[in-house]
């Protein structure tokens, strides 16, 4: 289900309510015109799944936090905003998660430059 | 109380693996954990966007090698989908086989070091492994590798059965049932065992969906999830099974909980050499090229032994354009930090042991 960014928090609260209380994963996906970030959530009840999908240009980016609605976001927003650099609004900025270098651009970004930062070593 | 804040690891026997800890104390008891994780990433997501589609299982096999078949089938599967290929019927059930076999032999690992986290040294860690042994023989016979496998082909399998491979199966399966049995005589009439683990890093069902915990950590608190119950793939749904829950949410319970999966693991394999068909299993031989993408997203779940693997598969021409996997080492470490709060120093490595972790499937 495609939907916008400011539309992000109401649609998760809705589907909380009714009944998709479970956080399956969040990641995303550079289509280098854009950023398509990917919410999987699921009704263990009755035994469905959505994924909610919100489309990103590059010169901006940004997506609220879920982390009030699901815990389960914190580890998955802080993967996705290091790999991406997608910031997390709404949330406090903390150490890196997954790197341990001070490289400006997400490693799962398509124009990543693989091994620039090793050169001058 | 002043708080006093230590470091565990990142190299510490009871992190099972390269995990830092910095946890804050309040005497003994524990106020905040703080997992410091990463020093395994690798970048594994990364890697298959560079690798054409079957020179990437033995990337996925790395990342839980204790249960690296698990992973492999789940990316083949992905890119089975994505490519529109059907997967031969007899593979299917040799698929079922040899994923539970693996799930025992993951399970028997914890049953090993869960002992050892409460500093029962080595006698169960022993038991355990010599019986796990008896099952990479098995799995060593079916795929020629008893560590990482690499034994599933687009379609089917690398090769069919060896010839007097069910009636061997059938043999440690019997033999397993009679240890599983003393495991429990053994570990259960312990009663510092039960000390240590009952009522201890309780996580109730409420705040296990929240925390999105998945596989047996889910089921001991009472949830009753299992992707083979709820999105049957292969042919679980034509095998007769139960989703074994328990609803305590202890240690105890997690420990528990994965002597039943073992059982009906069991009960899933001589079913399956039951009812499997003849005929061919043998999958398409691997070749730079593959056949042409059909569907361009491909996602498929699959119940691993510690829980929920997810491959969201973003396919391009002859390789993955993007792959998303979902870790169930990942999300259940991170309940840790919920859990921990209020345990005891020496708890805290239990209750982590009961999450079962293998750090190259948490970095990745």
């Amino acid at each position: 289900m495609k939907i916008k960014r400011e539309e992000l928090l109401q649609k998760i609260g809705e589907m909380k309510a009714s009944g998709y209380s479970y956080l399956v994963k969040i990641t995303a996906v550079d289509y280098v015109d854009h950023l398509t970030a990917l919410y999987f959530i699921r009704d263990i009840d009755k035994n469905k799944e959505e994924t909610l999908e919100i489309d990103l240009v590059p010169t901006d980016l940004w997506l609220p936090t879920i982390i009030k609605e699901h815990t389960s976001a914190d580890w998955y927003e802080r993967e996705m905003s290091e790999m991406f650099d997608i910031k997390i609004k709404g949330r406090k900025a903390g150490r890196l998660l997954l790197e341990r270098w001070d490289g400006t651009q997400g490693p799962l970004r398509k124009g990543f430059a693989w091994g620039e930062d090793y050169k001058s070593m | 109380m002043a708080i006093t804040r230590i470091n565990i690891g990142p190299v510490h026997p009871s992190t099972h693996g390269v995990l830092q800890l910095v946890v804050d104390l309040d005497g003994d008891t524990i106020e905040r954990v703080d997992p410091h994780i990463g020093y395994l990433h690798r970048g594994v997501e990364k890697l298959t966007e560079t690798r054409m589609y079957m020179q990437n299982p033995p990337y996925m096999e790395k990342l839980d090698y204790l249960a690296p078949m698990s992973y492999d089938e789940a990316y083949v599967s992905a890119v089975e989908k994505a490519l529109g290929i059907e997967v031969k019927e007899r593979a299917m059930y040799i698929r079922v086989i040899l994923l539970e076999l693996q799930r025992i032999a993951s399970h028997l690992f914890f049953i090993g070091t869960v002992g050892n986290d409460l500093g029962q040294m080595f006698t169960l860690f022993m038991w355990a492994y010599m019986d796990r042994d008896k099952v990479l023989d098995l799995l060593q016979e079916a795929t020629g590798s008893r560590m990482f496998y690499v034994n599933m082909r687009l379609g089917g399998m690398l090769s069919d059965l060896p010839p007097d491979f069910e009636e061997r199966t059938l043999e440690t399966l019997d033999y397993m049932e009679k240890r599983i049995k003393e495991y429990e005589s053994f570990i259960e009439k312990n009663p510092v065992f039960h000390e240590r683990m009952k009522n201890i890093g309780i996580l109730s069902p409420e705040k296990a969906l929240d925390l999105g915990v998945t596989g047996p950590v889910l089921r001991a608190s009472g949830v009753q999830y299992d992707v083979r119950k709820n999105s049957p793939y292969y042919v679980y749904d034509k095998l007769h099974f139960e989703i074994k829950i328990l609803t305590k949410g202890d240690n105890f319970a997690r420990y528990k909980l994965r002597l039943l999966e073992m059982r009906e693991s069991i009960r899933l394999i001589k079913e399956a050499f039951k009812s499997m068909p003849a005929g061919d299993a043998l999958g398409m031989p691997v070749k730079l090229r593959s056949p042409p993408t059909k569907n361009r997203i491909a996602c498929v779940s699959r119940e691993a032994p510690k829980g929920e693997v997810m491959m969201y598969l973003v396919a391009d021409d002859q390789k993955p354009y993007r792959l998303s996997i979902r870790s169930p080492n990942f999300i259940n470490l991170m309940a840790i930090m919920h859990m921990a709060k209020g345990l005891r120093t020496a708890d805290l490595f239990a209750t982590l042991g009961t999450l079962d972790l293998v750090m190259g499937c948490v970095d990745k």
